[in-house]
């Protein structure tokens, strides 16, 4: 257990840092979604002119706020699922079950980091996005459809980087150090319902 | 082989397997096993374009929008608005509940946000009236269902998309689902109030009630526009163009004010003041509703400029925010989203597996086994539904069962905007039956009230909910009416 303790200080450390700034890019990247999408009715009715960016735009960040959050969700344990079976086992099978399940999706993530990975080098990441420009000092730069693909890459990424660390949460509660497992920097409101 | 991935589902789905994960593994494992690899990467690339989606912005909006409205403090505003129309009846708060949610629901798209925001205030407010806790706990629990069936809701958005239906029908056929579950459970109330022993009736006082400067006028001028705008819309006027049209708009609103001000002389000063409060947040469907319905804006628009609406009631009419409440609010906006975006991005790529594997032809040839009368197929389905709706929340739900038993019930002659109301108004009161619906643990948290106790409690509301259901299936005109005359439905 104190091998297990060990890697998951760390890990879990990283898991809080990188989440907390995932959290942070996707708070602006939803109030950028608004304002781009205000931007777009403003535009129409009172310069009457439809712009084409901010749907793609807004779209972009969109993405990027889901890659981004839904890691914090599933530490928190905020994915949904039926708990019903748990709750008439022993804790030592639910503890058993709930390892299995983190297993079973251990293994969805990591094939879908290796599709993921391809998608994004792939074909279809080198075509352009239809409306979405960055200034450079030789002009415009049309962004690559890769940069909004990568956004499901980093999520799945993250996921997977989560899911390492509520495995290794899950063995040493099994092996009886519940209490010795670091905090998962819940919000004041969800203290204590872990 | 392919056909076993749904039995491989519900089985992931019982042993506790998140629902994202489930939808992912139980076709990804039998492609797999059908050696068909290569479909795999469609299934990772459904995700990704499931989620990448315009209409499915509206998602985070209206959330973000009844974030900012609940934390700008509207809901006070709307307790005591419900309280002045209904507070002096029997059983008076209890009936208040239930207008507030009906109100709330125009702003928020979430039972969960009308349980924790409205049972917060109202539970302790009916204890100290005479009330029993587990009566306050289940009228707030039953009442906060309507919160996902009137618009705008995010259940009908995520159905409309994953379903290829129109959100602004959707949003539309809610509306009268929800407001016959409100007059529902008000009459029940009402009938039930001598076995509970309701408080009686009594006038309801509203001391140090304060309306800002700003904000009178806002309301001042938001009244009149909303009433000139309706007289000018119905009104059998002719056809104008040009400085007429304004001609005749300035007159309308101007029949409006001469409305209140005939209207002023038969209330008392605290009753307006109160209304008057009322009326920048009831503002809110208004603005969206209005949106759509007047071609203005697309539903994802609507969503936006309901955010934007709210923040400046929130900082400026209102003035109960500060910036520093932004991250937080934004955060938790976020957050939700993104596992509901997540969700329905693998709907998406279940939802491809479900048409390869021929599912709802083979359950629609088994179904038609059971009966072929679409009448006692309908009951059928909706008590799976309800079973379903016991278990499991209302957009995942959704989300697993849409594209399996729409294709079915539209080929028997069920309208797809009813069979969606159908579903949407039984899934959604799933989540006040017990074992576990999701609004009876908020509720239970919230007054610190058992669960069971208030499962039990609810039994009468859920009955009147169970008849709109089926008084909902058997007369679709209930739910098609409003869109068949605002032609979004045909």
């Amino acid at each position: 257990m104190g091998l297990l303790l060990t890697v998951l200080a760390p890990l879990s450390a990283v898991n809080a840092f990188m989440l907390r700034i995932g959290r942070g890019v996707g708070i602006v990247a939803i109030a950028f979604m608004v304002a781009a999408i205000l931007i777009q009715v403003v535009a129409r009715y009172l310069f009457n002119n439809a712009l084409p960016w901010p749907d793609e735009a807004a779209r972009f960040c969109m993405l990027w706020m889901t890659g981004l959050m839904a890691p914090t969700a599933f530490r928190r344990g905020g994915f949904v699922a039926l708990d019903m079976i748990s709750g008439f086992m022993s804790s030592r099978v639910a503890a058993v079950l709930s390892l299995v399940l983190l297993l079973i999706s251990i293994l969805i993530l990591f094939v879908a980091v290796q599709i993921g990975f391809k998608e994004v080098t792939g074909f279809g990441g080198r075509f352009a996005t239809a409306s979405l420009y960055l200034p450079t000092f030789d002009g415009w730069f049309r962004v690559p459809r890769s940069w909004m693909m990568l956004s499901l890459f980093v999520g799945v990424v993250l996921l997977l980087v989560v899911n390492i660390e509520l495995i290794l949460r899950s063995l040493i509660q099994m092996m009886g150090g519940g209490d010795r497992l670091p905090d998962l920097d819940l919000p004041e409101d969800m203290q204590g319902a872990e | 082989m392919l056909i076993w991935f749904l039995p491989l589902f519900l089985l992931f789905l019982l042993i506790g397997l998140p629902v994202f994960f489930g939808l992912l593994a139980a076709p990804g494992l039998l492609l797999w096993m059908n050696g068909q690899e290569k479909d795999i990467t469609l299934l990772y690339r459904n995700v990704y374009n499931g989620m990448d989606s315009f209409p499915l912005m509206a998602i985070p909006f209206f959330m973000l929008a009844g974030e900012l409205m609940n934390k700008g403090g509207i809901t006070i505003r709307l307790v005591q608005f419900s309280q002045a129309l209904m507070g002096h009846l029997r059983g008076g708060l209890a009936q208040v509940n239930v207008l507030s949610s009906i109100l709330f629901a125009g702003l928020s798209g979430s039972a969960v946000a009308d349980t924790s925001a409205l049972g917060s205030m109202l539970i302790p407010a009916m204890e100290k009236e005479g009330y029993t806790r587990r009566f306050a706990a289940a009228i707030t629990a039953a009442s906060s269902v309507i919160g996902p069936i009137i618009p705008p809701s995010g259940i009908m958005i995520i159905y409309a998309y994953v379903m290829g239906e129109s959100v602004a029908a959707l949003f539309l056929a809610g509306i009268v689902p929800g407001i016959m579950v409100g007059v529902g459970l008000m009459v029940m109330i009402r009938v039930t109030a001598d076995r509970y022993d309701l408080p009686a009736a009594k006038k309801v006082e509203f001391d140090g009630v304060e309306l800002g400067n700003l904000e009178k006028w806002v309301s001042f001028l938001l009244v009149r526009l909303n009433i000139g705008l309706l007289i000018w819309v119905i009104a059998p006027l002719p056809d104008t163009s040009g400085l007429m049209t304004w001609a005749t708009f300035l007159g309308s609103v101007a029949v409006a004010h001469a409305l209140m001000l005939a209207l002023r002389t038969q209330v008392s000063a605290e009753f307006r003041t109160v209304c008057k409060r009322a009326i920048v947040p009831l503002q809110t469907p208004v603005l969206i509703l209005g949106g759509i319905l007047g071609g203005v804006f697309t539903p994802t628009e609507a969503a936006a400029v309901a955010v934007a609406y709210a923040l400046f009631v929130a900082f400026f009419i209102l003035r109960t925010m500060s910036l520093r409440d932004l991250p937080d609010i934004l955060s938790r906006a976020g957050l939700t989203s993104a596992v509901v975006l997540l969700l329905v991005g693998a709907a998406m790529a279940f939802k491809t597996v479900v048409s390869l594997s021929y599912a709802p032809q083979i359950l629609a040839d088994y179904i038609l086994t059971l009966s072929e009368n679409p009448l006692i197929l309908l009951f059928l389905i909706n008590l799976l539904l309800f079973i379903v709706g016991m278990f499991l929340d209302a957009g995942p739900a959704i989300i697993i069962l849409g594209p399996i038993l729409a294709p079915i019930f539209t080929d028997l002659g069920v309208d797809s905007i009813h069979f969606a109301i159908i579903m949407s108004v039984n899934l959604t009161v799933g989540l006040a039956t017990p074992p576990m619906g999701l609004v009876l643990f908020v509720a239970a948290a919230v007054s610190k009230e058992k669960v069971e106790t208030i499962a039990k409690a609810i039994l009468p509301f859920l009955a009147v909910e169970i008849a709109v259901i089926f008084l909902i299936t058997y007369v679709p005109a209930i739910s098609m009416t409003i869109p068949r005359l605002t032609g979004f439905a045909n």
